[in-house]
């Protein structure tokens, strides 16, 4: 069985490390249904830049055929050009690609997220994937209790 | 204008006109000015739908910083919808914000608000006017779309009662635009939209 900490998708804190009381208090006012807008919502904002780690370990690739395009300046591609890849595949010119992670952490095309370096968010997503999971168990458990 | 936004628009245009949906006339973009900057946007209101038979015309600016930022796009044409400005032409839709991404195209943002056309967001209003009537009388707010089609976007049906109505108003020397919003938000009872027009 999965202990406590990692059940909650907690790390304990380090020697030295204090904890984060805002944090806490937030959590208390979202378990206690004081603060509405809790983590079945959307993210309000454009999501944060992605993380320098991600960005700096997108692959380089070249170009193997001469009919796609890069999907931000939709400039054609020619055999033999350089460009980055996304970890869903998709190509851009390294300028493009990286002007867009600058800004936001998603695939201009299909939405696939790199990580990002905003705490803030990345407890969001945590939080989100939970409420995802929470209610696939609660599913299943009435699915095995009333089928 | 940073180079990377007029280029991009000028291949969008290219593949716009090429564009099956500009064939098939349910939309259309032109030019305003030399510099990319400005364009016009124009889609048909779709089928089954009180905009259904009118043409809306949208006003389309590029920032320098396109395509890392959405368009700013708003209706010239009005239009009665929860998720429009009934007086500014404000859109309120997502990719025109924070779920723009840099791979929507003009085709496409302007595809996406034909769609909006076809399923309003009710819960998510621009006009929170409009979409009170979209919630609590869904007959009269169709009725009072049908109307802003035909008024405004050369839509084919005209609702008498309504017509009557504005008419009134303008016999009071009401200007007709005002006339229109004020009978549409207090649900077309002439005494409560008078009253509000000269309180």
């Amino acid at each position: 069985m999965a202990g406590y900490f990692e059940e909650m998708g907690w790390a304990e804190l380090e020697d030295g490390q204090q904890p984060n009381h805002l944090l806490d208090m937030a959590r208390f006012l979202i378990d206690f249904g004081l603060y509405e807008d809790n983590f079945t919502g959307e993210w309000p904002r454009l999501p944060p830049p992605a993380s320098k780690e991600a960005v700096q370990s997108l692959a380089d690739v070249t170009v193997e055929t001469d009919d796609k395009s890069c999907p931000i300046c939709l400039k054609k591609f020619n055999i033999g050009d350089k460009a980055k890849e996304m970890p869903c595949h998709h190509q851009f010119h390294a300028k493009c690609i990286l002007t867009w992670l600058d800004k936001t952490n998603s695939c201009p095309f299909c939405r696939h997220e790199l990580p990002t370096d905003n705490e803030g968010y990345e407890a969001f997503k945590k939080e989100k994937k939970r409420a995802e999971q929470r209610k696939e168990d609660i599913e299943t458990l009435h699915n095995s209790m009333f089928s | 204008m940073a180079n990377i936004a007029a280029k991009r628009i000028k291949r969008e245009f290219k593949e716009v006109m090429k564009s099956e949906e500009v064939a098939g006339g349910t939309i259309k973009l032109e030019l305003i000015n030399d510099s990319w900057t400005e364009l016009q946007g124009e889609i048909v209101g779709p089928p089954d739908t009180p905009y259904e038979g009118g043409t809306f015309l949208l006003e389309i600016k590029v920032p320098e910083t396109y395509p890392f930022n959405p368009p700013k796009i708003r209706f010239m044409t009005k239009i009665w919808h929860p998720n429009v400005s009934s007086v500014t032409g404000a859109i309120c839709l997502d990719i025109l914000k924070d779920q723009w991404a840099a791979a929507l195209t003009l085709r496409t943002v302007l595809l996406s608000i034909q769609a909006l056309l076809s399923a309003a967001e009710p819960n998510d209003p621009q006009d929170a006017v409009v979409a009170k009537q979209y919630r609590e009388d869904i007959e009269l707010f169709n009725l009072t779309a049908r109307h802003w089609t035909n008024a405004y976007a050369g839509g084919p049906t005209a609702i008498w009662e309504f017509n009557q109505k504005v008419q009134v108003l303008l016999d009071m020397g009401v200007e007709e635009d005002q006339a229109r919003v004020a009978l549409s938000t207090f649900d077309w009872e002439l005494e409560r939209a008078t009253e509000h027009l000269f309180s």
